[in-house]
């Protein structure tokens, strides 16, 4: 290569200091799925079809976060544009669509996508990791996914079902103890991390009751409540998917079966299952499990934010548990791409997370576990009583939340304090 | 196009027909030819016995396409075997894919003369046939002393043969094509013998799968094993539906049964177990008719159907090349004594845990196949036939010229994880090569890049596929989807892999950049999208 004259350099230096003050002013193209305008970030979970009943709002929660973002100067001059696609909770389906999101539309990452047998569909059939396509805040407790080294592009964020089960664990032996316990649950992975937690937690189950998923439904319920009946469960644990606890809850009501319900997260959320015609009496002093604040809390200052966002794009739509939960985990991807620096790339989004993840604000009452070595996300619930309109609120007033790990970690109280709003509730 | 030129394209057509069925001279002799112009034909016998073809256009310009054919079976199917009843053996020159003649006149159009045999003997013959290939290449010299170069490509078990030539002798040939190559011998029959054991084991008992007896025998026992697997399978289709098992079932099989477990569960295992893909010709697991079983088809029983199409597809030559290949190595070559099926899906189970009942259901299954069971025999290799078996030709891998790949991601004979084998083992080679080349570096100060030598052909499936009468039921007598059956190549993917071979031969370099992304979209539901990654046979997990 023949020396640059002098001359020559000085003029080369000056167009790259132009160009770098340019770059500094006006957003760069900077990786896939980053234009100068906008972020694209893909979604698939089920829009339509029977499993679909209450997850299909965490995207339009989602968006109307970000679009609140957008209006708002968005995430350095780009607005954040979500992408959804409907798998129909098909694992298959699942795959093909993520395909699309990332080799049509060409997004920068994936975002909560549901269900644990999508989720580990995608992985071994897409293989974002391979691709080194950030699977950001997956809506699956299953706590396999935390395993950074099988899934290193991969963050959850809701706590695992081991997690759910041991601190439910705990309750049953501090104020059920002697009582027949009942458990039904969903014979899979999500199925199998619950009974890991329950194991280590020391429950010992009068019956527990399996069903397939995609079989659950009224005929499925009524054999189901012949068996607790027949073990006379004073407890009957609902550790399933929101069809499920809805059918269980629709049969009992007809039948007057009433033990004592306590709800996984998963499939306890009040609006839910009111929608599918189980009356809220049903639910009445029913125990659940949840790591964000009631959805009735409006003292809250992150579910006021949230549900007067909500109101505004979607009005006449009730704020609910997917709703909050979808839009904190709008919330929490807007500071992550923040983080990410001027021109975020799938690298530096994923360091963002791992370095400052812990710390992001978010309307968790529990601590987050992301750090370097972790892609653990929250960490515990609190315990709460429905009222008889089916709302969830903490027992005695006041949420005690508990956290705890998906091994053999001890349950504890947790002393975890949230980090207050940001102001308008945007990314620093 | 001048009009000379499209009666010339048009009578290309017709010889490569007439090609096919030619009838060769005598062996070893030199080729006979033709003298006819713009093309001239020749055949002739190599030294085994393979009969060849070639055929020249007037304007050779000294490079040549040789093609490998795939598997043939190498015994005559009585009438009566349903499905492929009346084969008879045959050993027609197979210059093109099939005869292909778009891809024979893009051939002539670039002066490229074609080239290729039906080899001496049928079935799994590399050994025999890369020797066939190489004797071919000097016989093609030394009629026309004009070639320089020679382009080798093959479809299926001519995959590997094509794959072996390069590897054993790379000088002979400057760009190769293994299309949907199949695997290395064991691996391969691994993956049939893992399906035709459960096959078995479960449905029907009677079913030899494997251990045929030597000659003739062997030879009746695979015919009779071919209608009852085919039997067992017309049942199937009826059980997916119903629920119920085969009155053929095992006692294992009946002890499921009346537990409750569906007959589809059990089918979708076996084909998990085995690596059969779960989207066929006709069942992409995705799409449902509308109406109640728009969710439950495609979660449920979608998967079960791609299972039932892709292992009928596969049954035939998973009996007559196992059979095959016993006759070869002198006995029984497929055991699972030591396979942990339960390991095997450890991945699928999650995926398919609705269409497999659930894991209680899943848990029963693989009770009831596992090596504990005596229910469910395991099948006992013979250890000396084995030894044999491995001994046959095994492609290392290595990538020594500039290759093509293409495949179906569902193929369900010829696996997509075979060539994923070889872009992953070359991914090493590869990375290899740069650091021999950086550390070159530290002693000539001249960093020199390896060249890639490998491009990979996805033929992808469409994002869904399955039609439904109005009645909802599914329609399987429409074509078989892209992506999916054996080497179901369009004319325009086999152009593109011409083309890319010719450009490589010529300037020893790949395709790449934006004009392979046009000529890709343009050809067609493929995609060379690094980021696709199949799973590898499953044999490879066990090993």
């Amino acid at each position: 290569m023949k020396a640059m004259n002098r001359r020559k350099l000085i003029k080369v230096s000056a167009v790259l200091a132009a160009v770098s003050l340019a770059v500094t002013a006006v957003p760069a193209q900077a990786a896939v799925g980053v234009s100068s305008r906008e972020i694209k970030l893909g979604m698939t979970l089920p829009m339509t079809g029977t499993a679909s009943l209450g997850y299909n709002k965490i995207p339009g929660a989602a968006k109307a976060y970000f679009d609140y973002l957008n209006k708002n100067g968005g995430i350095n001059g780009r607005k954040v544009k979500l992408i959804v696609k409907d798998d129909r909770y098909v694992p298959t389906e699942a795959v093909a669509k993520t395909n699309e999101l990332i080799l049509k539309d060409k997004v920068m990452a994936l975002l909560a996508p549901l269900g644990t047998a999508n989720v580990k569909a995608v992985a071994a059939s897409v293989n974002p990791a391979r691709r080194g396509v950030p699977v950001l805040f997956i809506n699956t407790g299953f706590s396999g996914f935390a395993e950074k080294k099988k899934y290193p592009t991969t963050y959850t964020v809701l706590p695992s079902y081991v997690m759910e089960a041991k601190i439910m664990g705990e309750y049953i032996k501090d104020n059920f103890a002697g009582k027949k316990i009942g458990l039904l649950y969903q014979d899979d992975d999500f199925g199998t991390d619950a009974l890991a937690g329950f194991k280590t937690a020391g429950v010992n189950f009068a019956v527990k009751v399996a069903y397939a998923s995609g079989s659950q439904g009224a005929a499925a319920a009524a054999g189901w409540i012949t068996k607790f009946k027949a073990a006379e469960a004073d407890v009957v644990i609902l550790f399933g998917v929101s069809s499920a606890t809805s059918a269980m809850l629709g049969v009992a009501a007809q039948l007057k079966y009433a033990p004592q319900w306590m709800l996984g997260s998963v499939g306890g959320d009040a609006t839910t299952i009111k929608l599918t015609g189980v009356p809220a009496g049903v639910l009445y002093n029913a125990i659940g499990f949840s790591p964000v604040p009631a959805t009735t809390d409006m003292k809250d200052e992150y579910v006021k934010f949230f549900s007067d966002i909500y109101a505004k794009a979607v009005p006449g739509s009730t704020f609910d548990l997917n709703v909050l939960l979808g839009m904190n985990t709008a919330f929490m991807t807007a500071q992550a791409l923040q983080a990410a620096g001027r021109n975020p790339t799938r690298k530096s989004l994923m360091a963002a997370i791992d370095s400052k993840g812990a710390s992001f604000a978010n309307s968790a009452l529990v601590p987050a576990g992301y750090s370097k070595t972790s892609h653990v996300g929250l960490t515990g619930y609190w315990v709460g009583k429905y009222s008889p309109t089916g709302d969830l609120s903490p027992i005695g007033g006041t949420y005690v939340t508990y956290t705890t790990d998906s091994g053999s970690g001890a349950v504890v109280k947790s002393t975890y304090v949230r980090p207050a709003m940001p102001a308008k509730g945007l990314p620093n | 196009m001048k009009k000379v030129r499209i009666l010339s394209l048009l009578s290309v057509t017709a010889l490569v027909t007439t090609v096919l069925v030619s009838v060769p001279v005598a062996a070893n002799a030199a080729p006979a030819c033709d003298g006819k112009s713009p093309i001239q034909s020749c055949v002739g016998v190599t030294s085994d016995g393979a009969p060849y073809a070639m055929q020249v256009p007037a304007n050779f310009n000294g490079t040549v396409a040789l093609y490998s054919h795939g598997y043939r079976y190498n015994v005559d199917i009585p009438a009566g075997i349903p499905l492929i009843g009346g084969y008879k053996i045959t050993n027609t020159p197979e210059p093109v894919p099939g005869g292909n003649a778009d891809v024979a006149k893009y051939f002539f159009s670039q002066g490229i003369a074609i080239l290729g045999s039906g080899f001496a003997r049928q079935g799994w013959n590399p050994d025999s046939a890369i020797k066939t290939n190489v004797e071919l290449i000097d016989t093609f010299k030394k009629q026309f002393p004009k070639t320089t170069k020679v382009i080798a490509w093959g479809s299926s078990l001519g995959g590997v043969i094509t794959q072996g030539l390069a590897e054993k002798y790379p000088n002979l040939v400057s760009a190769v094509a293994p299309m949907c190559m199949a695997d290395n011998v064991e691996p391969q029959l691994t993956g049939a013998g893992d399906f035709l054991w459960g096959i078995k084991v479960l449905f029907d008992p009677t079913i030899k799968a494997g251990n045929y007896s030597a000659g003739a025998a062997g030879v009746a026992e695979s015919y009779a094993d071919l209608v009852k697997v085919f039997t067992v399978m017309g049942k199937l289709q009826g059980g997916i539906s119903t629920g119920a098992w085969p009155d053929t079932a095992s006692a294992t099989g009946k002890a499921l049964a009346a537990a409750g477990i569906p007959v589809r569960s059990a089918l979708l295992l076996l084909g998990l177990m085995a690596g059969i893909p779960t989207q066929s010709a006709h069942f992409d697991s995705i799409s449902g008719p509308e109406g109640a079983l728009k969710l439950s088809f495609p979660l449920a029983v979608s998967p079960a159907l791609a299972i039932l199409e892709n292992g009928t597809n596969a049954a035939a030559l998973a009996i007559l090349a196992t059979q095959d290949v016993e006759m070869q190595a002198g006995g029984a070559i497929f055991d699972n004594t030591k396979t942990d099926y339960a390991a095997r899906v450890d991945v699928e189970r999650v995926i398919f845990n609705a269409a497999l009942s659930g894991n209680t259901v899943i848990d029963a299954m693989l009770g009831a196949l596992s090596a504990a069971n005596p229910g469910a025999p395991r099948a006992v290799a013979n250890s000396a036939a084995v030894a044999k078996m491995r001994a046959l030709h095994i492609n290392t891998g290595k990538i020594n010229v500039p290759t093509v790949l293409m495949v179906g991601v569902a193929d369900p004979i010829t696996p997509a994880g075979a060539s994923q084998r070889l872009v992953d083992l070359y991914a090493e080679q590869y990375a290899a090569e740069k650091a021999a080349a950086f550390k070159a570096y530290q002693t000539t100060r001249d960093y020199k890049t390896p060249t890639n030598k490998l491009l990979m052909l996805w033929n992808t499936t469409p994002s869904s596929y399955t039609k439904f009468a109005a009645t909802g039921a599914p329609i399987t007598s429409i074509p078989a989807a892209q992506g999916t059956n054996h080497c179901n190549f369009t004319s325009a993917q086999l152009v593109l892999v011409a083309k890319s071979l010719v450009q490589a031969s010529s300037t020893g370099k790949l395709p790449s950049g934006g004009a392979l992304y046009t000529a890709v979209r343009k050809a067609g539901n493929l995609s060379i999208d690094k980021g696709i990654s199949v799973p590898l046979l499953k044999y490879y997990g066990d090993n």
